[in-house]
């Protein structure tokens, strides 16, 4: 079968959408469950979603006009998120620099709908804008879920070339965003040894986040929080050569057992649950160096590292992530580079510390940023890569797939007899 | 409508300039494997193989080639290469020792490296396009040539019947026919009764069907003269003259045309040529499009399968099965390098090649690991030529994984085994995601 054979990527692109500015590193990301989000430089936002019409599916790239963005506008960076329950409705972020000629004025735009009904329908939503002005040149616009009092809340955080990241978080009493100090929710973000390029958290056992962060001088930052309080249990620093262009933490799963039961369990708790042995790890990507593996961080540190073989050979390493693509339960780590290919590494089953290059496949143009979700609803996900000329969505051979998921069934109706 | 972007592609050096027919896909060394043959202005042959960049090997011609072709022409089992000149002169080369003596050693190569073509005529210039193909029904091949002043010729190869060598062969003209508008595309396709009809494309999204009167006098063939056109006793009544209906096109507008659009009767690639042999009772499918973005599927009884509007300039039309199920899709290529790949049901797929285009063909193509692949050739303006190696699609239509699992006959029964309705979308969809994810999806808000 030539599916998952050495050297050759076992994805197919199923469409491409071509745009008619140039995005960057922070212009793509999902919004809602099935749509994605693209800014690109002139101060579009496309919509790219599959539309279901007469018993087909097609791919569908359509503008939206979000309200307070001028014509002159260069957006920056996107993102997007629902809010935690029990609160409704989908927020979406956009950071723009509105260049008039004299001077370059940044700013944060927040949409966000509270009329009942309609908090998750993106056309209203792009309606209804909370408009900041920043004093500061915007970077990466990210989110991420924190404990507040009794529950939980998302919130923004942006990071920008003033040293320093920045929190927006809904007033629920005014119902809008306002900017809040970092310091009291996210202390191991302040001081910061220079501009944060790129920021990455995540959920632990034990009520814990790691938290990290890439900068322009080079630096590494890490630390392993307890959400309660919040408090600082263990931090690191580590200095590159180079800036850092993107961190990202995860953990590489168990080979999974055939007769998982059905428990509710979604990515991200399925890594905190009891066993405590599960391992996380932080990869690095640099402009001119290597990319590494920290393993094991919340217990080693930066100290146990590995290079990623090749990484430095195809310019810039812009975009990473860590998905299970041939179904079995060991995840692949992929790279997308300036030099206008993906790359795709695989933990070695005997040995964990080793990483070999699989298969890489080569793209028309560098790519940017790439996220991994079901466009196609139905159940199975694809791989959406930004690219400078447009979006292309890959999808896992169909065929296949279908086959895998008919044995599985075939195996699990064996195991109820 | 959707659209991909190929990437894999090989660059082959190419300094020349050429005409849009001088180019081609094809067997030119009986190797079983196709080459890529290019004649250029100032009568340079170039032929190329697998991903070298350089031509594997490049003859001259008297003359401007305005067109190239590679068949059987001589009926003897056996390939030629010919290239035609804009004054007439045509070249027959005979590649087959050329591919032996490479095999043998290099030195050996370049002494045996006979640049001297096999065989030379010199015919009525101003050749525009070419076509070897069976167009009679005898079971052999004719050489059929368009030309700028409207006039088409059909020639076949004869030789005394004991002559050992080509020496005493030549081609000798069969007939002539003259039409009223250009002729940019030559092509065959099977008539309602299966038999084979010469068609030429015509401006304005027409076409006209050229009788070959010649069948009519041999009496040992009498069913085909009951086929061609009751009234046809004078040259010009030989050429049947279709306007496609629809709306009232631009007259002058150039257009294209390609027949024997293969149709998936028979398994991929029965002998190596898609399409090559359909079934007789059913008659053949062809495509038209014209400069001005109109694309049209027809059946020999005139029956329009779709048409297609698309607002770029279609200079190009081929034909290649993208998706490996023997069905060929329509290719056609506009100046700007868009390309359109149309299956039989309208489904459309696109490519945008990044440069302008001067040529395009598309094919298949030995192009890696010795085996025939489809491949779309670009040749753009800036001396290079551009061959697209992987071009396959696993569909034309974008699809889910539920759609396809829906035609797997136990499907529904090992959904119902786990309790799921198969109605329920939405907890199939959480139980693929388990299967495949291990992870129930939270509910949609």
């Amino acid at each position: 079968m030539f599916h998952g054979a050495e050297g050759k990527c076992p994805l197919v692109e199923d469409s491409f959408s071509r745009f008619p500015s140039q995005s960057n590193i922070y212009g793509l990301c999902q919004a809602g469950e099935r749509e994605l989000l693209a800014a690109t430089l002139k101060g579009k936002v496309v919509c790219f979603k599959y539309q279901d019409l007469r018993q087909k599916i097609r791919p569908v790239a359509k503008e939206v006009q979000f309200t307070y963005i001028p014509v002159d506008a260069e957006i920056v960076s996107i993102d997007s998120f629902n809010k935690s329950p029990p609160n409704r409705g989908l927020v979406v972020g956009i950071t723009f620099i509105k260049d008039s000629g004299d001077k370059a004025s940044p700013f944060l735009n927040i949409y966000c709908d509270y009329e009942p009904g309609s908090e998750f329908n993106l056309e209203s939503v792009a309606q209804s804008c909370l408009n900041l002005e920043l004093r500061f040149t915007p970077f990466q616009l990210y989110h991420t879920e924190v404990q507040c009092g009794d529950g939980n809340e998302t919130v923004f955080l942006l990071s920008g070339h003033d040293q320093q990241i920045h929190l927006y978080k809904e007033n629920a009493s005014l119902h809008q965003f306002e900017e809040q100090p970092i310091g009291r929710l996210f202390p191991e973000l302040l001081d910061l040894p220079s501009n944060v390029i790129w920021m990455d958290m995540m959920r632990v056992s034990g009520g814990r986040r790691l938290s990290a962060f890439g900068c322009q001088n080079g630096c590494v930052g890490l630390a392993l929080v307890k959400q309660e309080g919040p408090e600082i249990l263990q931090s690191w620093r580590i200095q590159q050569d180079s800036p850092v262009s993107k961190v990202l933490l995860f953990s590489l799963g168990t080979p999974r057992l055939q007769t998982r039961t059905d428990q509710d369990a979604s990515a991200h708790t399925s890594q905190i649950t009891e066993d405590g042995n599960e391992s996380y790890n932080l990869l690095v990507t640099s402009t001119i160096e290597m990319a590494v593996v920290y393993r094991d961080v919340h217990t080693c540190g930066l100290t146990n590292s590995i290079c990623l073989p090749e990484s430095n050979q195809y310019d810039v390493v812009l975009c990473a992530l860590v998905i299970d693509l041939e179904f079995d339960g060991n995840r692949e780590l992929l790279l997308g580079t300036y030099g206008q290919e993906l790359l795709c590494y695989k933990f070695q089953l005997s040995d964990s510390r080793q990483v070999h290059l699989m298969w890489k496949r080569s793209f028309k143009s560098p790519l940017l940023s790439i996220t991994y979700l079901d466009l196609t609803g139905d159940g199975l996900r694809e791989l959406a890569i930004l690219t400078l000329k447009g979006l292309h969505i890959l999808q896992h051979s169909l065929t296949w797939s279908a086959n895998l998921v008919l044995q599985s069934l075939r195996k699990r109706a064996s195991l109820l007899h | 409508m959707r659209s991909v972007s190929y990437v894999q592609r090989v660059s082959l050096d190419f300094s020349g300039t050429l005409f849009p027919h001088a180019i081609c896909l094809g067997d030119a060394d009986n190797d079983s494997l196709n080459e890529l043959v290019v004649g250029d202005t100032s009568g340079k042959l170039y032929v190329y193989k697998n991903d070298e960049s350089k031509p594997w090997l490049t003859r001259s011609c008297a003359g401007m080639l305005t067109c190239v072709g590679v068949g059987d022409i001589c009926n003897r089992g056996k390939n030629f290469v010919i290239a035609v000149g804009a004054e007439g002169w045509l070249h027959l080369f005979d590649l087959s020792a050329a591919a032996k003596s490479e095999s043998s050693s290099q030195q050996e190569a370049l002494f045996f490296d006979d640049q001297t073509p096999y065989f030379t005529q010199h015919i009525p210039a101003n050749t525009k396009v070419i076509l070897i193909s069976d167009i009679d029904g005898d079971g052999r091949n004719e050489l059929v040539l368009g030309y700028t002043d409207r006039v088409v010729r059909a020639f076949r190869w004869e030789e005394p019947p004991d002559a050992p060598e080509l020496e005493n062969g030549q081609l000798v003209l069969l007939k002539k026919w003259l039409l009223e508008g250009q002729v940019d595309s030559l092509s065959v396709n099977p008539g309602p009764e299966g038999l084979p009809e010469l068609m030429v494309s015509q401006p304005g999204c027409g076409y006209a069907i050229l009788l070959c009167s010649w069948t009519q006098e041999s009496p040992a063939d009498p069913d085909c003269s009951a086929s061609s056109s009751p009234e046809g006793d004078g040259p010009s009544r030989d050429v049947i003259l279709h306007l496609t209906s629809g709306r009232i096109h631009n007259k002058n507008v150039s257009t294209h045309l390609i027949g024997s659009i293969g149709q998936g009767f028979l398994k991929p690639y029965p002998d190596g040529v898609p399409g090559s042999s359909s079934e007789p009772s059913k008659c053949g499918l062809f495509a038209l499009c014209t400069l001005d973005g109109t694309l049209k599927l027809m059946d020999s009884t005139e029956q329009l399968l779709w048409s297609v509007q698309v607002d770029h300039q279609l200079f190009a039309l081929q034909k290649l099965d993208v998706t490996g199920d023997g069905r060929e899709e329509v290719v056609a290529c506009a100046w700007d390098g868009q390309t359109y790949i149309i299956d039989h049901n309208r489904a459309v797929v696109r490519f945008q090649f990044d440069e302008n285009v001067s040529a395009f063909c598309a094919g298949l193509y030995a192009c890696k690991e010795g085996k025939n692949t489809p491949c779309l050739v670009y040749v753009s303006f800036s001396h290079k030529i551009y061959v697209y190696w992987s071009v396959g699609l696993e569909r034309m239509e974008s699809t889910n994984l539920l759609k396809v699992l829906e035609e797997q006959t136990e499907y529904h029964e090992l959904l119902r085994r786990q309790g799921v309705d198969p109605e329920d979308t939405e907890s199939v969809r959480a139980l693929i995601q388990d299967v495949l994810y291990g992870e129930k999806h939270p509910a949609p808000p």
